[in-house]
Formats: structure tokens, sequence, C-alpha cells
């Protein structure tokens, strides 16, 4: 039982492998097969060394780590590899379609300098060099209705046209009894 | 004189011509507010009439200009122009070409459309030779998650499929504040000093590299030129609506545009798009001024366009209207709604141009181009005013004559009236007969002469429908912009521009309403006021099925076929304008994936390309505080639990924002069992791999 549950695990942790490989256009079978082999060694073993973690944690952890090594190498072989480096590398590997031209680089630890050149001579950026201007806002004299205006805003409020509301509906109404009372029909 | 350069132009000929302008226009104010007194001094004028004189003399203006702009740009087209920017281009080369960015801001747009325009453009501009000096940035404000990501992953690759880094660049603005005119500030902050020229595009726009060239080209040769606005024309038209519309500028545009140049020269307006700037004064001058105002909402300037042309102008600098200028496209609304959609917005922001038209020192070409933008939502409700004001008169006068001895002097007035009607009909209708004059030589480009009359008519049958419509929703906006309130309006379905019968009745169900009793009490109470009424009545009445006939793509292709409504570029499409519909290949989404909610979100966070593509632009957060962290860690365990709809989009936003989230989360997602992921993932990961990852 135990034995079957650890293969399962195991064929899970392959089956993820596989499509995580295939998720960057691994599509040389011979490379593929190749790179989940060995990467699926190295997990068994490294698994050995901590058996409570899970294969299928172990796998991808090792396959995104070395993933991420390798494009932070393809994009600046001189930084110490880090997330964003790999994420320009890998960015530039997809969007370049170097996947289709260099079907077999994939994680090669010693990849062709022509495919260096082409992902290092392609800058991803969302601009070119920042050069900042300040910008003030243009002045504009609105004349005297922007004065009138002004004050306006500053003596109105609602309040005060509810109560000159309620004054007038009160001087109406007395008016209206008024006229009621001296001028009877 | 030649005109070889924008500064040659005289003050002289620019007064005469706006002299002459404004003499038409008046003058035939003139004679028809006459016409109408001369019907009131037959009973005597009451203060009623006194109130409606004045009205008149605002409304029939407004009739009487726009005929003077069709008028004189008919005798423009007939003698020819003199005065046209894009003359001054025989100059010959510039020594130190400008270079030029041009730049698209995006809100939520198909992504696959703006990146096949781009791409259209683009090639179009190396087919010029001349691309060397042109930069392309995508200015995105887009708060969807799934265009967000489409539109990052489509310019990657559109930079790699056409060796385009460097040259076309992709920037997502974190706040989007002050919508359009905000992003192309935050644009003109970052960028600006680079450039010379700035070509600013709607997302829906489309320029030839010649057209772009010969812009460039001309600033070039005019130093004192701040601004070159192009007449774009409105293609690609599917349902009968934006087939209209296309047809109206294409048949009437020219004679309309012509006419514009004609009075103001050097003093054009700008539109907002298809365009191109003068950065340098741009910068300086024409940063947009807060409004008064006591809420900081209400005095940001949401037609920016106008007051930029403005502040350009003021600022000593010509701006002027390629209207001939051919290259330049754009696409309309869809239906009536989604033009309502708009104008809701132009007339909230043409609304607030009555600040500057009493400014001391805004140019007076510029304070008539605000006025007619400002009459354009405004004569709306006084119209409704003027027509309620002549009820009550014409009620007035019925009792009058009933009992008055004078019916002659009544019947004379009659006869006034129907001059005045006669006239106001012909003013109305001449800009569409100098069109038809103006496009007939040119009628095989439109399906023919018999088809080019018979889309003439259709298209004044439809105005005449269309026109109470518009009165109604305009009058609603004003007052409702006036008193300080929105217009509610239910999103509808962008990718169908049909309106059924249900939103039809919902939108515009009120008008037969109107009809009904309006015609019935006018009936009653002053029959003979139901025949002066009967346009408006007529229009309301049949606005349900209008509005539904015109938005269908059916009733559009349907007149397509029998070459009705037919414009140039729909019987020979330019380049620039071909495969706009062909989503590019790095957008192309699979079919079992295509129904798939929160698709972005899954490429974000689970593929590898877009991902990197995703987290390469971001700006790596400097200030790390464990809180954050904290926060956006729950985040993410929630996104994986519960689904995309764990997440609001406020919260969805800060993790697509935060770099090393996504990062990390990337790696839990490839990490995690099915049985700790939502149903959501398992179901999309499942078609991913399917999709992108087969197995054989």
């Amino acid at each position: 039982m135990g034995e079957m549950t650890a293969l399962d695990d195991w064929n899970i942790a392959c089956l993820r492998l596989e499509d995580y490989l295939r998720a960057h256009r691994v599509r040389n079978r011979e490379h593929l097969v190749r790179l989940t082999l060995s990467l699926l060694d190295q997990a068994h073993s490294l698994q050995t060394m901590a058996p409570n973690r899970a294969p299928l944690d172990v796998t991808m952890e090792l396959a995104m780590t070395r993933t991420e090594e390798w494009f932070s190498r393809l994009a600046d072989d001189t930084a110490s590899p880090d997330a964003q480096l790999a994420a320009r590398g890998r960015a530039v590997w997809f969007a370049s379609g170097l996947h289709r031209e260099w079907p077999s680089a994939f994680l090669d630890p010693h990849p062709p300098a022509e495919l260096l050149a082409a992902v290092r001579s392609a800058s991803l950026q969302a601009g070119p060099s920042l050069e900042f201007t300040s910008m003030a806002r243009a002045a504009v004299d609105y004349g005297p209705m922007e004065d009138l205006a002004h004050e306006t805003w500053q003596q109105f409020s609602w309040g005060h046209v509810l109560r000159a509301f309620v004054i007038w509906v009160i001087i109406f109404f007395a008016a209206y009894g008024a006229w009621l009372a001296f001028f009877p029909r | 004189m030649k005109f070889r350069r924008a500064a040659d132009l005289s003050n002289e000929a620019a007064s005469l011509r706006q002299a002459l302008f404004l003499a038409t226009g008046g003058g035939i104010t003139i004679a028809g507010t006459w016409l109408l007194a001369d019907q009131f001094r037959s009973t005597g004028i009451t203060p009623v009439e006194y109130a409606l004189l004045t009205l008149f003399v605002v409304l029939f203006g407004q009739i009487a200009f726009g005929f003077s702009i069709a008028l004189w740009g008919f005798v423009v087209r007939l003698l020819g122009e003199p005065f046209q920017i894009m003359e001054t281009l025989e100059n010959g080369e510039c020594e130190s070409p400008g270079t030029t960015a041009v730049v698209m801001p995006v809100y939520n747009e198909d992504p696959a459309r703006i990146f096949r325009a781009l791409e259209n453009m683009l090639v179009s501009l190396r087919e010029t030779g001349r691309s060397e000096t042109f930069d392309f940035f995508i200015l995105s404000d887009s708060n969807q998650p799934d265009n967000w990501i489409d539109e990052e992953c489509a310019w990657a690759s559109l930079c790699s499929r056409l060796r385009a880094y460097g040259r076309v660049f992709y920037r997502k603005r974190r706040v989007s504040l002050h919508g359009k005119s905000g992003n192309i500030a935050d644009f003109c902050r970052r960028w600006g000093r680079r450039y010379r020229y700035l070509v600013i595009l709607d997302a829906d726009s489309v320029m030839t590299g010649d057209t772009l060239v010969r812009l460039s080209r001309a600033m070039d040769a005019n130093p004192r030129v701040g601004l070159i606005q192009t007449a774009p024309r409105i293609v690609r038209g599917k349902s009968f609506f934006q087939r209209l519309i296309q047809f109206s500028t294409h048949s009437l545009g020219p004679v309309f545009s012509a006419g514009a140049n004609f009075w103001h020269l050097s003093a054009a307006n700008y539109w907002g798009h298809n365009a191109i700037i003068r950065l340098q004064p741009f910068m300086e001058h024409c940063v947009l001024p807060e409004l008064p105002g006591r809420e900081s909402a209400a005095r940001h300037i949401l037609s920016h366009d106008t007051v930029e042309a403005a502040l350009m102008h003021q600022a000593g600098y010509q701006v002027w209207f390629a209207y001939d200028e051919p290259g330049s496209y754009e696409e309309g609304p869809p239906n009536l709604t989604e033009s309502l959609k708009r104008d809701r917005r132009w007339a909230q922001g043409n609304l607030q141009h009555f600040w500057f038209l009493l400014a001391p020192r805004t140019p007076f070409a510029n304070r008539i181009h605000m006025f007619f933008g400002l009459m354009a939502y405004l004569s709306a409700p006084l119209l409704v005013l003027f027509v309620a004001l002549s009820a009550v008169d014409f009620y007035g006068k019925q009792q009058y004559a009933i009992f008055s001895e004078q019916i002659g002097g009544i019947a004379d007035s009659w006869w006034t009236s129907l001059y005045l009607l006669a006239l106001t009909i012909v003013l109305l209708f001449a800009s569409k007969v100098f069109g038809l004059l103006h496009t007939l030589p040119r009628a095989r480009h439109f399906g023919g002469v018999v088809a080019l009359v018979a889309s003439s008519a259709i298209e004044a049958l439809c105005s005449v429908l269309m026109a109470p419509i518009l009165l109604w929703f305009y009058s609603k906006f004003v007052v409702l912009t006036i008193l300080g309130l929105r217009v509610q309006w239910k999103t509808q379905n962008r990718d169908d521009s049909a309106i059924h019968l249900g939103q039809a009745l919902r939108e515009y169900g009120v008008l037969p309403v109107l009809a009904i009793v309006l015609g019935s009490c006018a009936w009653y109470w002053t029959p003979a006021l139901t025949l002066w009424l009967s346009p408006i009545l007529l229009g309301w009445l049949l606005a349900v099925p209008f509005v539904m006939l015109t938005s269908s793509e059916r009733a559009g292709e349907w007149l397509r076929r029998r070459r009705l409504l037919l414009i140039p570029e729909e019987l020979e499409t330019p380049e620039v304008l071909k495969h706009l519909d062909e989503p590019p290949p790095e957008l192309a989404r699979p079919e079992s994936l295509s129904n798939i909610p929160h698709y972005g979100i899954l490429l974000a966070m689970l593929a590898p390309y877009a991902n990197s593509v995703h987290t390469a632009l971001l700006r790596r957060s400097r200030a790390r505080t464990q809180h954050k962290e904290e926060y956006l860690e729950a985040l993410s365990t929630r996104l994986l639990s519960g689904g995309p709809d764990a997440l609001d989009r406020r919260e969805m936003m800060a993790l697509l924002w935060n770099a090393d989230a996504l990062a990390a989360l990337h790696r839990r997602l490839w990490r995690a069992r099915e049985d700790e992921l939502h149903p959501w993932w398992r179901y999309a990961m499942h078609h991913y791999y399917e999709a992108y990852s087969p197995r054989r």
C-alpha cells in the first residue's frame, strides 16, 4: 500500500513536471524525456534526504529553481540569478520564438552563443530611459464669473435655502389666510 | 501668393474669412428673427413672444451658422483652398527631422484590435523608409486583468515578431488619474522631453505610415505650428448605425471640414486624437488648469482637447486642420445607445467650457469653437423650452382668433410662419445637398450615382428620425449635468451591437409614451399645433423600432449588399485597415479555453510566458513590509482555495501589481496538489495543459 502510494505520488510529480516543461514549449520528445528523467532522478535523491516532503513538491521546486537559474544566466551571466532576471530571460525566450529556433537548448548548461546574443539584444522595457519633466498647470484667469461663483459657493448652503423656503411658505399661507379673513367670498 | 509656410498667413486674410463666415450666419439669423418678429407683430408682441424671440435667435443662429460652414465649405470645394497646411510640405526636406512618439491610450479595449492596428501602422511606416524617427507607445489604463495580461503578451510578441524592441513600448499606469488626459500627461512627464512631436491616437484609430511622416514633416516645415488635427474617416462599420454614420461623414464631412477650415484657418480645434502636437509648447502651456469648483471632481476638465487647442493658440502657436489628409481613420459606435453614452460624456465636458467662454484671455476663434460645442447640447433643452412656449403662445392665439374679428391678420401671419419653416428646412437640408453635389463626381466610389442618391436619402430620413431622440437625451444630459446628477446606463455586451426589444424598451420606451400623451394633448387643445409637432412626435413614436433596426449588423450587411451607404474604403480596403478583425497569433485563444472566465488571471498565474512578461514589466517593490507580505500571502491563499471569485477586483489588482507575490504564486500553483486547489483551478489548468502542452 505504502509503495503504491509512493508510486502514485511520483507519477503525479512526473505528469506535472512534463506539463511544466511542455508549458515551456519543449516540443522535442527526446529532449523532453531526457529532461524529465534527469530532473526526476535529482528529485528522487533530494526526497531521500527529506522523506517528509511530497515528491510533487520536491520535483517542481527543483524544476523551477533550475529553470530560474537557467533563464537568469541566459539574460545576464554576470549577475547573480534572481527572479526578475529570470522573468526577463523567460519572456524573451517565448516572445522571440527562441524555443522554436533552439528546440533542444532548454536547460542546456552551455547554451549556444547565438541564443545568448538573441536574448540579451531584446529589451523588454516599458519605455525608453526616463527623462522627467515637471509640468505646471496653465494659469487661467476665468474673469469676474469665477469671483462671483466663489462668492456664491462660500455663501451658499442648503440650510439657508431650506430656511428661506419655509419662511416664504409661512408668509404665503399667512397672506392667503389674511386675504380670506378680510375678503371673504 | 503661394502658401508655402503657415507663417505666410496674414491676419487680414484670417479676419476677412471670419467676417464673411459670421456675416453669413449672422445675416441669416437676423432675417429669420425678423420673419418671426413680423409674425408676432400682427397681434402685438406678448411677453411670451419676447422670450420666444430670444430663444429663436440662439436656436436659429445655430442652424444658420451650420449652414454658413457648409456654404463656405462648398464654395471652397468648388474654387479651391489656397490655405492648406499640408501644402507647405513642398518646401522640401528638413535637415533635422523631429522625433515623434505615436501614443495610443487604451482602457479595456479589445487587445487584438489594438495590436493589429499597431502592427499595420508600424508595417506601413516602415514601407515609407522613415520609421527610424518614430516610437510607438501603448499607454494602458486597463483595469480588467484579462485585458492587461493580453495586452502585455501581445506587445512582447509583436516586438519580437516585427523586431521592434526599443521602438514599441508598453506602459501600464498604476493609478489611472484623470482618464485619457492624465494618461497623456503622465507620458509627457516621463518621456516628453525625448520627442519633438506627439501623435495621439484613440484605441480605434489607425493612421498610415505616409500620413504619420507627412504630419511630422509639416511640423518640421512650420515651427510656429503647435498642433495639426486630421479629419479621421470613420470606417469598418458593420451595423446599420455605424454604416449610416460613416456614410454621413464621408459624404457630408468634406464640405463641413472645408467650411470649418475656411473660417478658422490657423485657429482650428483639436479633437483629442488623430492629431500631431509639438511637445515642448504643449508641455509648457497646455497642462490643463483646474476649473473653479468646490469639489475636486468638478474641477477636472473632462473635454480636454478643446481647452488644449485654446491654450496652444493662446500661447502664440497655430493650430491647423489638415482636413484633406487621407490615411487617418477611426471607428464609430455600433449603435445609438453607445453613441449616446459617448455624448453623455461630451455633454458634461462641453458644458464645462462655459468657464472658458468668459475667460478674458481665450482667443476669439476658440470662444466660437467652445460656444458651438456647448450649444450642440444646450440647444436641446432650449428647443424643448421653445416648443413649450410656442404651444402656450399658440393656444393663446387660437383662443384669441376664435373671439377676434381680426382673423385675417392671423391668417397673414400663417404665411410668414410658412416662409420661416421653408427657410429653416432649406438651411437644414442645404448642407446635405452641398455634400451630395460635392460627392457626385466621385459617385463610383460610393456605389454609383443611383446608390449615392439613394444612400443620401436614407441618411437624410434617418437623421430626421434620430433628431427627436437626440433632443430628448441631450436635454436629459444637460439638465442632469447642471443638477450634478449622473445618467445611469446599464452596460451592454460590446461584442454584440444588436439592441434587443427588452433593452430598447428599457432605454427608449418612454419616448413613444411621451409622443402619444403630448400628441393627444396637442390634438385636444390646439389641433393645428399637432402638425407642427409631428416631426418630433414621429421620431419619438418610432424610436424603439428605429434603434433596434439601426443596431442590427444584418441590416447593415443587407444594405451593403445592395450597395447602399457604401463608402470608398468598403469598395477598396486600404492595406492599413486589413486584418484588423483577426487576432494576432499570440492572442488567438484555443477553442478549449475560449469559455473560461478569468482567462487573464489563469495566464498570469500559471503560464510561464504570461507570468514572466508580466513580472518582468513590474517594478520591484522597494518597501517590503511584513504586514504587506502577510496581506498578499493571505490573498494568494484565498485565490488558490477559493478561485478568482474569492477576490474582488481591488484585491486581484493588488496581487497583479506585485512581482514577488506573483512569482511566489506561480511557484505555489505548480507545486500544489490538485485537492488543494479550487475546482476552477483544476478545470482551467486541465484545459490549459490540453491547449498549450498536449501530451501525445
